[in-house]
């Protein structure tokens, strides 16, 4: 059962990393290349989170699930672009 | 086209006059003016937009909201575009992507 | 250069940006959608009075009205990235930089999925994405559905999908695993759907409400609720069945249930097929507040308001200087509480701008956010008040922990 859908990862491959390495969620992220994919973990950071906190202890005080920019895919185009 | 929703017992009749022409892999649909790409090819019966490229497995909408990016085609040459974000345009040129042809070994191995 | 920037064209930002220009201040809104009125264009309910809540009215009224104050809109225009450079925001979209003093982040929310194996298949979508399908582009996502998922949400979005003349096969449980662990148990959804037997004219909550008294009534009523479920709009929901499987080609061909016990766990040997060429999956809502966490705001859990939020006080202002957040962003609450919201962070907008002139308004508008969320006809959360009053003691501890530069 995909977990994961852009980069395809299952629930069976999250809920054994987080068993087996105790993960936090950003480790088990990085382990499993969960919510790494194109749309930036918006659709499944919910899901990672929760099998992360089924072993682990949850931090009210800050997001466990980093978010970095681009949120959005950008084109080098843009990047590159001079603008003022 | 019987998945359109022309009368609504409390919303506005939708006017279903105004064509425009595009096509999706080389096929001619018809969608109604400014109504999301999304729309026009599910009113066109068509629900897979792309394969995922590295397992194959086809795709569609999702979230509808621009969101989960699974709706990504090409439009007019450019990737990554989301269906349900873009209008469609007299004569414009949609393309699914295709799963990459070098696999990596082993993909989703514990698929369970 | 004193012109306001909103990021997002829904409710809260809408009515935030017609605020800040009521108020004699330039506005410019972003939005990566095709049309104003974000979450709120799908919605389609009935109210008490017998009046129809139309989205697509609503939202076509907010956005005449900002467009007569001369609050220029700009649709298809995702935001990629904000920062504060100089002591300006600046805000990165594909084809311009804009720089603002004054920011506002009204992104509203994103469906929360419950996973089922088959859920990547075409035809299985968010339940929201069904409401927009049906709602806003008027096509049907398919002949007859499954919805996976008994909540506020899924039941409201039921019903107009019936309005729209589509047939619902069931609303009913996701299997449970640790994902789904509370949408997944009869007995918390059960709980959860408690309080909002006042929207629903329906035999499935007059049927609770009677056997809801105390726990062991609750664990009767589980037990003895009808396999079949119980019908609500004609449409039954199953509280004892539960998706175990979405199966298909290359596309939906219908999904397989089994029979649950009274704590969620599959009875084996009870699974059946149901045919269907969509499936609705509804996980409920959170927070969509990317924006605010790379700018750097810090963020609290709060369960009552759909999971983090951006730590913000009672007008709307986050602890970074010249940002701001309305609507869902804040928590997740229905349409009319994000109207309000947006109305007093353009007022908090405004007050910053003039020098203070609108400091009577604010507090105005900020009882008027309580007294509409008292009054909410729907409501996600049973607690969104105790998730609020958390909010606020997390925001007094910030203040004294970090004795914010403005007290002197």
């Amino acid at each position: 059962m995909i977990i994961c859908r852009c980069e395809e990862v299952t629930y069976g491959e999250l809920k054994n990393t987080a068993e087996t390495y105790n993960c936090s969620a950003r480790e088990l992220k990085l382990r499993t290349r969960a919510g790494m994919g194109y749309c930036g973990g918006r659709t499944c950071r919910s899901m990672v989170d929760s099998i992360a906190h089924a072993s682990t202890e949850r931090d009210v005080t800050q997001v466990t699930l980093k978010y970095q920019p681009p949120i959005r895919p950008v084109s080098f185009g843009s990047l590159g672009e001079i603008t003022k | 086209m019987t998945s359109r929703i022309i009368n609504h017992p409390v919303l506005d009749k939708v006017d279903d006059t105004d064509f425009v022409s595009f096509t999706f892999n080389n096929d001619e649909i018809r969608g109604l003016r400014n109504e999301s790409l999304a729309a026009a090819l599910l009113a066109n019966n068509i629900r897979t937009l792309r394969v995922h490229e590295e397992s194959g497995t086809p795709r569609g909408i999702y979230c509808n909201i621009g969101h989960c990016f699974e709706c990504r085609v090409t439009v007019n040459g450019q990737q990554g575009v989301r269906a349900c974000l873009t209008p469609i345009q007299e004569g414009m040129t949609v393309s699914s992507g295709e799963k990459f042809l070098t696999s990596v070994k082993d993909w989703r191995s514990n698929n369970e | 250069m004193n012109r306001v920037i909103v990021i997002g064209a829904g409710p809260s930002g809408l009515s935030a940006a017609i605020t800040i220009a009521e108020n004699g201040n330039e506005v410019l809104i972003l939005d990566e959608y095709m049309l104003a009125g974000g979450r709120l264009l799908g919605q389609l309910y009935e109210e008490e009075n017998g009046k129809w809540w139309n989205g697509i009215k609503e939202s076509k009224s907010l956005h005449d009205k900002a467009v007569a104050l001369g609050i220029e809109i700009r649709l298809g225009t995702p935001v990629s990235n904000i920062e504060k450079l100089d002591g300006s925001w600046v805000i990165y979209t594909d084809e311009e930089t804009h720089y603002t003093q004054h920011l506002l982040l009204a992104t509203g929310a994103a469906e929360v999925p419950l996973p089922i194996p088959g859920w990547t298949l075409p035809g299985v979508m968010s339940v929201g994405a069904a409401q927009v399908m049906t709602n806003v582009h008027r096509v049907k996502p398919g002949n007859r559905g499954v919805i996976i998922g008994v909540n506020v949400l899924s039941s409201a979005i039921a019903m107009e999908l019936k309005l729209a003349d589509i047939d619902v096969a069931c609303i009913t449980l996701p299997k449970m695993n640790q994902v789904t662990k509370e949408s997944g148990n009869p007995m918390d959804v059960m709980n959860s759907l408690l309080h909002v037997s006042h929207m629903a004219p329906s035999a499935f909550v007059k049927f609770g409400s009677k056997l809801m008294k105390n726990e062991f009534m609750k664990k009767m009523g589980i037990t003895f609720f009808p396999k079949k479920g119980v019908k609500m709009w004609d449409i039954p929901i199953m509280l004892r069945k539960a998706v175990i499987n979405i199966y298909g080609e290359n596309a939906v061909e219908g999904v397989t249930i089994a029979t649950i016990n009274a704590s969620g766990e599959v009875i084996e040997g009870t699974e059946e097929n149901i045919s269907a060429d969509f499936v609705c999956i509804a996980g409920g809502l959170y927070p969509l507040a990317e924006l605010a966490a790379v700018a750097g705001c810090p963020f609290y859990y709060i369960e009552e308001l759909g999971g983090y939020v951006p730590l913000h006080n009672k007008r709307m202002e986050t602890v970074l200087d010249g940002l701001y957040v309305a609507g869902n962003i804040t928590g997740v609450e229905g349409a009319k509480v994000a109207i309000s919201q947006g109305v007093t962070a353009g007022l908090a907008i405004a007050n910053n701008l003039s020098g203070g002139k609108q400091e009577v308004e604010i507090n105005e508008a900020i009882k008027r956010i309580e007294h509409t969320r008292d009054n909410a006809f729907i409501q996600f959360h049973p607690a969104v008040k105790e998730g609020k009053e958390k909010l606020q003691r997390y925001w007094e501890e910030y203040g004294q922990e970090v004795k914010v530069g403005v007290t002197s």
